[in-house]
């Protein structure tokens, strides 16, 4: 255990948000941590208030928390001026629940959610004084773990995991508690409860750099589901019940990794649903529930589910949210029952600014699609629309970003007349939010390069120079940052020396835009004799070895090779749930698509734990 | 009977809550009235928030026994709610660190957190300074006025303190408890007021806040004026959430 007082006394007072450190939230795991016959602690590599919106921690957390022998308990990165204060301090890495050392743990689970936590994954192992690379750690040392979807390319970060799940946590996670715990009762050493980890299906060991399948839960339904989420006292990004609707989204653009690794969309059904919202709205006293997966307004059922958790939770004054929205009038018809108070604009995600582009990344949205979506938003009672946009896309010329200010003045002018019309005081606006492409494994465009720093920031100006139009505002990612993440994404073990060095060099939260500090990824890069170009910036042919190949995330390359080339003909691939199958590979045995129909009937008796 | 009620509840801020900044404490009471089921009265407009209303803010890193707040529920479809009912359902659903310590039923128009004057404090106080401290308490007391540097909602500036100090006293063990203007007239911090005697960096327990009775000029609790049917917490010690007493 750490030191409590010194906590209170000489080090919380002097931090920023010292409620990120304490625990003792609502429905957080009591009891003792020393009984527990396999003990896991759930690192995420950002700070608390991101950590905490993410579902897949919760189920994790619920599901090693339900069973009675085994304890998992919480960490998050601790913000620069904590790290400074633990450090000055001798204070290690510790869990909020009981406050034990990281160190004292069999296991360390990270979340690998996306590339740019990286850096601080090193330096949370840092602060528990656990070695860096596995090869270095011994007896005494937990056993560090990764998984999320970042583990579908673990090689950039393989040397300093142990072990990496790859898919699904739900099943994983128990069968790596329950190994751990026999293991223990064996009294194995610790490389031997490794190995025997390494068997485990869907578990990856870098050291023997094996083949491996993604584990996938087959019927979410019957999957667990938390009943109780751990509710902060900090205000969280995502603070609300969320219920996960469905898993995998089929609409198959292509330069979306969750489109691809989730596949196939698996929905739970609507009487499970009610079932958990009412368990989770009443354990959490939530004010707000949202439905959560890639798209929520594909969910078959989500018009019925939507009404009937408006209706029975509206009158208590907890909302009922969906956060993603397609570009259609469906859409906006959701979004108008959900928010009465239209308080937060609405977004839409075109992703490119001409048809040509928009077929060529399989985005199923017209112009007139847009329109209209945006007229229903504007008579609805928006004024403001957020728009999203990618740059820098494989085949992208300066006509398609064109195309992007063209679209975004169109939805202004509409917007303005429409508000004139309605004799609206209060001016229509735009946001403009632009990010830069980023391939990723296990899409169709994996094998493309990103486009160059110099030639992304070109396009930067370029585009802004066309928006200069008052009530249109625009943003763009930092360009440095994607270099980053394209280079982690696509990138093989070279890359991990870099990322220690520039752990060493001060490199932290690189996600957060006033943290990043991208003079000394550079430096750590030339250190190193390396370049971020290596990886970004490497146009693979269809029949390169990848770093990647080994691992299995259920669509087969054999797809992904197919949908490279519809994409260079501009030829679109329709969604599977509408058309046929298109034979992406994710689905094999008990694994298919499952929609929410087929457990209608199903509604279940006593808890419904599977 | 009329549809709407208005409860006053006194609730404590222990240990594992003391980090935890106001907005966030009054959110994990709003929780917890939803998760009671407590059929809170909502505000109209376009965001309906739930009207509660605290008494006063408690600065990050403090604990207390005595904070004290203003729930009214709308009972057209519930039907009459007792105390000793809105006391079980809340300290039922309050998380650990949040203790309901009492209720009652408020009538008076006044509104708590404009009512309110005085704050009372506890601060443990090592041995080895006490006597410094004892002494500059007692020169404090007993001087006309004290110019020290204080934090206000504005920001730091010096001003006259002693006016602000109402009392301020000593328990065996080291404990020192002292007694300061609260509220929007006039506020002084308990630390600033222990920086000034020369004590840094205590942890600072709320024991009480009170009106000032009008006539009598005695402190009185805001659970004194208007207020019936009363229920306390069964075995509530005074001190009991502070650390090591
Ligand atoms: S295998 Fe066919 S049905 Fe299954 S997710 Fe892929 S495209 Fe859809």
């Amino acid at each position: 255990m750490v030191n409590k007082g010194l906590l209170e006394t000489d080090i919380l007072p002097n931090v920023s948000q010292p409620a990120r450190y304490t625990g003792h939230e609502l429905n957080a795991r009591v009891g003792d941590h020393i009984g527990a016959e396999a003990t896991m602690l759930l690192a995420f590599p950002d700070v608390y208030e991101v950590g905490m919106s993410y579902i897949g921690f919760k189920i994790l957390y619920d599901i090693v928390n339900s069973n009675q022998a085994w304890a998992a308990e919480r960490a998050f990165a601790p913000w620069p001026d904590m790290e400074a204060q633990m450090r000055a301090h001798g204070v290690p890495l510790y869990s909020l629940e009981t406050y034990t050392s990281a160190r004292d743990f069999d296991l360390m689970g990270f979340t690998l959610q996306y590339e740019l936590t990286y850096s601080n994954v090193l330096c949370m192992l840092e602060l528990a004084g656990i070695p860096a690379r596995a090869d270095e750690r011994g007896e005494g040392d937990p056993i560090v773990i990764a998984g999320g979807p970042c583990a579908s390319n673990p090689e950039p970060m393989a040397p300093f995991f142990d072990l990496v799940v790859v898919g699904d946590g739900e099943e994983a996670i128990a069968d790596i508690m329950r190994a751990t715990a026999q293991g223990k009762r064996d009294g194995a050493s610790r490389a031997d409860i490794v190995s025997r980890l390494a068997e485990i299906a869907g578990v990856y060991s870098p050291s023997l750099a094996n083949r491996v399948e993604r584990r996938v839960v087959a019927d979410l339904d019957s999957a667990e589901y938390p009943r109780k989420f751990v509710v902060p006292f900090l205000e969280a990004v995502h603070d609300r019940v969320a219920l996960e609707v469905m898993r995998g989204c089929s609409r198959g653009c292509r330069f979306c990794q969750a489109g691809m690794i989730y596949r196939p969309v698996r929905e739970r059904g609507t009487a499970n649903l009610c079932e958990l919202a009412e368990a989770l709205v009443r354990s959490s006293g939530y004010e707000e529930l949202s439905l959560l997966s890639l798209s929520s307004a594909d969910y078959t059922q989500v018009k019925e589910l939507m009404s009937k958790l408006a209706s029975k939770y509206g009158p208590e004054g907890i909302a009922v949210s969906l956060p993603s929205l397609r570009v259609d009038s469906f859409s906006i018809a959701l979004a108008r029952d959900a928010e009465k108070s239209r308080r937060t604009g609405l977004t839409f995600a075109p992703e490119a600014g001409t048809q040509r582009m928009r077929d060529i990344i399989n985005k199923g949205v017209t112009e007139d699609d847009l329109m209209s979506a945006a007229a229903d938003a504007f008579e609805s009672g928006w004024d403001q629309i957020k728009l999203y946009f990618m740059i820098g896309l494989p085949f992208e010329t300066f006509e398609d970003i064109d195309g992007i200010a063209s679209l975004s003045r169109q939805v202004l002018e509409l917007g303005r007349k429409v508000a004139k019309a309605r004799g609206k005081a209060r001016r229509a606006g735009v946001n403009v939010s632009v990010s830069s492409f980023v391939p990723k494994p296990h899409t169709p465009f994996q094998w493309f390069a990103q486009n160059s720093r110099e030639q992304l920031e070109h396009k930067q100006l370029y585009l802004k120079e066309r928006m200069r139009v008052r009530g249109l505002s625009v943003s763009f990612h930092d360009v440095r940052a994607s270099h980053l993440e394209a280079a982690f994404a696509r990138g093989d073990r070279r890359l991990a020396p870099v990322i220690q060095r520039a752990v060493q060099l001060g490199c932290r939260f690189d996600g957060w835009s006033e943290q990043f500090k991208p003079g000394l990824w550079h430096q750590a890069f030339a250190d190193l004799d390396l370049d971020p170009s290596m990886w970004a910036n490497a146009e693979y042919g269809l029949d390169d070895p990848l770093p990647w190949d080994h691992i299995n995330m259920g669509v087969s390359r054999e797809f992904l090779v197919r949908e490279a080339q519809r994409a260079a003909r501009g030829v679109t691939t329709p969604d599977c749930r509408e058309a046929s199958c298109s034979g992406c590979g994710a689905c094999s045995g008990d694994v298919r698509v499952r929609l929410a129909g087929e457990f209608a009937a199903s509604s279940r008796q006593g808890g419904g734990r599977a | 009977m009329s549809a709407s009620m208005r409860f006053r509840v006194r609730l404590g801020k222990g240990d594992e809550m003391r980090f935890v900044s106001h907005l966030g404490y009054m959110r994990a009471f709003e929780r917890a009235v939803r998760r009671a089921r407590i059929p809170v009265a909502y505000s109209l407009g376009y965001h309906p928030h739930p009207k509660i209303s605290f008494a006063t803010a408690l600065g990050v890193g403090m604990t207390s026994e005595a904070e004290y707040l203003d729930i009214e529920l709308n009972l057209a479809d519930s039907g009459e709610l007792s105390t000793l009912e809105v006391f079980e359902l809340l300290q039922a659903a309050t998380p650990q660190g949040m203790p309901v310590i009492a209720a009652c039923a408020a009538h008076g128009k006044p509104a708590l957190a404009s009512s309110i004057e005085w704050a009372s404090y506890r601060a443990n106080v090592q041995a080895s300074i006490q006597p410094d401290l004892e002494r500059a308490a007692t020169e404090l007391l007993a001087s006309e006025s004290a110019i020290a540097e204080i934090n206000t909602k504005s920001g730091r500036r010096r001003a006259d303190i002693r006016p602000m100090v109402r009392n301020i006293s000593w328990r065996s063990g080291g404990v020192l408890e002292c007694t300061l203007a609260c509220g929007g007239r006039a506020h002084l911090r308990p630390q600033d007021l222990l920086a000034h005697l020369g004590l840094i960096g205590a942890c600072v327990y709320r024991t009480g806040l009170y009106f000032t009775d009008r006539e009598s000029g005695d402190l009185v609790s805001p659970m004194s004026v208007e207020c019936t049917d009363l229920v306390m917490a069964m075995g509530f010690r005074p001190g009991e959430l502070t650390r090591g007493s």
